[in-house]
């Protein structure tokens, strides 16, 4: 059974000019297990797909789903208390620049042992309780591969490196033991040892913890070298999700396509210099969006069909949303 | 022949070193030697913090050197000749959404170079904005556009015009795709391969992408705590590294294309 089951999620905006559909109709499951990468430009919906699933939208945005599931239970369902539970015990997520999301005015130690749960805490005295919170403290920095752990906790948030900075977000979201951690652009920005250092930590995470992770980026090569499935988003709809190396080896849609070639690196054939193929125009806003596929206007396949949003289809555990995808001889 | 710009013993010191301020560890960068030949690309890779922007502001003169020279075209950039820098090396700043202003057109944005740097009239300016703008693939129109009515694409466009519009021989960008999404970063990289064959302009960039640095420049320069660690083609750095920071990030970059 799936852990997160998503399935139609559709998140409808009140803006000066109507409902506007923000997302429509995305679709994805995360299986026990499962890192799987959420991949998309800037105002793709990544990051409201994320807010949805933790329960941070505004009120008066509609949201609607044929399926979203946690476990099986539905979370469109659940009042906010009970949401609150679920992410406190099952969910973490960490965000890209790791020393905004901390207290700048206070030592990292104290703002890791607040974060660990009362009743994972031995001892009856207070200072019974503080030494074992200092002890699980430790540890957890141990575990994300801060080996100093006396000087981390010494330590203010702008005294830290970049990667040692994400790594103690890590060790706090892990502080709870989630199921799931959600992870939106962690990379972002970071040199490239440091990033693979970072990379290999969440790697090591799934395979000894299960820890299944939702990395959301549009970093091609920090995806590819860890997430098992990936699904492409584009202007608020799913257009493609699957297993990673068929999206990377034989995307069917255009879009998923053009991401992979915007990547130099996968192409080893490619000599230096030589123009990469990319796409024209750029994502439209939420306020121009074309009907039907809403890459229409800027895809090189598009026919008079594609004003019509195409039916989603599926190859195996590959499913695509295209009337003309690439490496289908027989299409629509 | 001469090149189109040498960089010999180029160094910075931050400040003075001042008793009161023990403990603080002084920053210093340099010594930096490199040349570039017109219509080459020189990639500038390192940690962060390592003295990468310092030293593109030491190129475009924001910054004041300490010790060293640069020339260019074979002749030394002094105080006295600071004008003929300023037209001649340009900047592109780390976020084009920040460096423009966001209260005036984009015309008046191109329009300011021109105005301080150049005798032209406005018809003439005019003239000069429309060409620029279309020449980085925009539209005469655009002109008459705020910052806010633009994607994060077209404000980079409008940056790279703004760098352009006074017919500079270098161009030195700092991180210039970082903030662009996958689809039109490839569009702003042709871009500047375009302009750069059409041109002749030497073009130096800070990034941390090495897929794009291995795929546009020709030669690298690698930056660690201040000091230029290791330089050369880009072919030779990334088959036969020699320093080990070097080595660590051709690995770490290897190891993602790898599987
Ligand atoms: N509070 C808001 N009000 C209106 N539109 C919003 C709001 N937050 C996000 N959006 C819009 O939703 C779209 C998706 O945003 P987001 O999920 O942040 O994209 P991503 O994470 O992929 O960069 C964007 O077009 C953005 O402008
Ligand atoms: S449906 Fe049409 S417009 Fe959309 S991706 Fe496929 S071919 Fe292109
Ligand atoms: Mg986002």
């Amino acid at each position: 059974m799936s852990l997160l089951d998503i399935k139609n999620l559709t998140l409808e905006i009140d803006s000066a000019s109507g409902w506007i559909k923000a997302l429509d109709k995305a679709s994805f499951t995360l299986a026990d297990g499962e890192i799987r990468a959420l991949v998309g430009e800037s105002g793709s919906g990544k990051s409201l797909i994320v807010r949805a699933i933790v329960g941070a939208l505004p009120d008066n945005w509609r949201i609607t789903a044929d399926r979203m599931t946690w476990k099986g239970q539905d979370l469109l369902s659940l009042d906010q208390q009970e949401r609150r539970e679920i992410l406190r015990n099952d969910i973490a997520v960490i965000f890209q620049n790791p020393k905004q999301s901390l207290d700048p005015s206070c030592p990292l130690g104290e703002q890791l042992e607040e974060v660990i749960a009362d009743n994972n805490v031995e001892g009856r005295f207070f200072w019974q309780k503080r030494q074992s919170r200092q002890r699980i403290a430790a540890n957890l920095l141990h575990k994300v591969g801060i080996k100093d752990h006396r000087l981390c906790m010494q330590s203010y948030p702008h005294q830290l490196a970049d990667d040692i900075c994400q790594k103690f977000m890590i060790a706090m979201a892990l502080a709870s033991e989630p199921k799931l951690l959600i992870a939106d652009d962690p990379t972002r920005g970071m040199e490239v040892t440091t990033k693979v250092q970072i990379l290999k930590l969440l790697t090591r995470l799934n395979q000894i913890r299960q820890l299944s992770i939702l990395f959301v980026s549009h970093d091609l090569l920090a995806i590819s070298s860890m997430a098992h499935t990936m699904t492409v988003l584009y202007c608020g709809q799913t257009v493609e999700t699957g297993p990673m190396e068929q999206l990377k080896r034989r995307p069917f849609h255009p879009y998923t396509k053009a991401l992979m070639d915007s990547a130099p690196s996968f192409r080893k054939d490619l000599p230096p210099k030589s123009p990469l193929l990319a796409m024209d125009g750029t994502i439209p806003t939420l306020q121009h969006l074309p009907i039907g596929c809403r890459l229409g206007p800027r895809c090189p396949r598009a026919q008079r069909e594609c004003v019509k949003m195409p039916e989603v289809r599926r190859v195996h555990s590959h499913y695509y949303s295209c009337h003309f995808p690439l490496h289908r001889s027989n299409k629509a | 022949m001469i090149p189109l710009l040498a960089v010999e013993d180029l160094s910075y010191q931050q400040g003075r070193s001042r008793r009161w301020m023990r403990g603080r560890s002084q920053f210093h960068l340099g010594p930096i030697n490199f040349e570039l030949r017109a219509g080459e690309t020189l990639a500038i890779v390192g940690e962060n913090g390592s003295g990468k922007s310092l030293l593109a502001k030491l190129l475009v003169g924001v910054e004041t050197p300490s010790s060293g020279d640069i020339y260019l075209n074979g002749q030394r950039l002094t105080m006295h000749n600071i004008k003929q820098r300023c037209l001649n090396i340009r900047m592109i700043f780390q976020q084009s959404n920040e460096s423009l202003n966001p209260g005036i057109t984009i015309g008046s944005i191109l329009d300011e170079p021109l105005r301080l740097n150049t005798q032209m009239n406005a018809y003439e300016r005019n003239e000069k904005i429309v060409e620029t703008l279309k020449q980085v693939g925009l539209l005469p129109d655009h002109r008459y556009f705020y910052r806010h009515m633009l994607s994060d694409g077209q404000r980079q466009r409008v940056a790279l015009a703004r760098a352009l519009i006074l017919n500079p021989q270098v161009i030195v960008a700092d991180e210039p795709f970082a903030a662009l999404d996958p689809s039109v970063r490839s569009q702003i990289v042709n871009l500047l391969m375009k302009l750069q064959r059409e041109l002749g302009l030497g073009f130096i960039f800070i990034s941390h992408n090495l897929g794009i640095v291995r795929h546009i420049s020709d030669k690298i320069l690698i930056m660690q705590r201040g000091m230029a660690v290791e330089a050369g083609k880009t072919d030779t750095i990334f088959n036969w590294p020699k320093n080990e920071y070097t080595q660590k990030l051709v690995n770490s970059h290897q190891a993602l294309v790898g599987r």
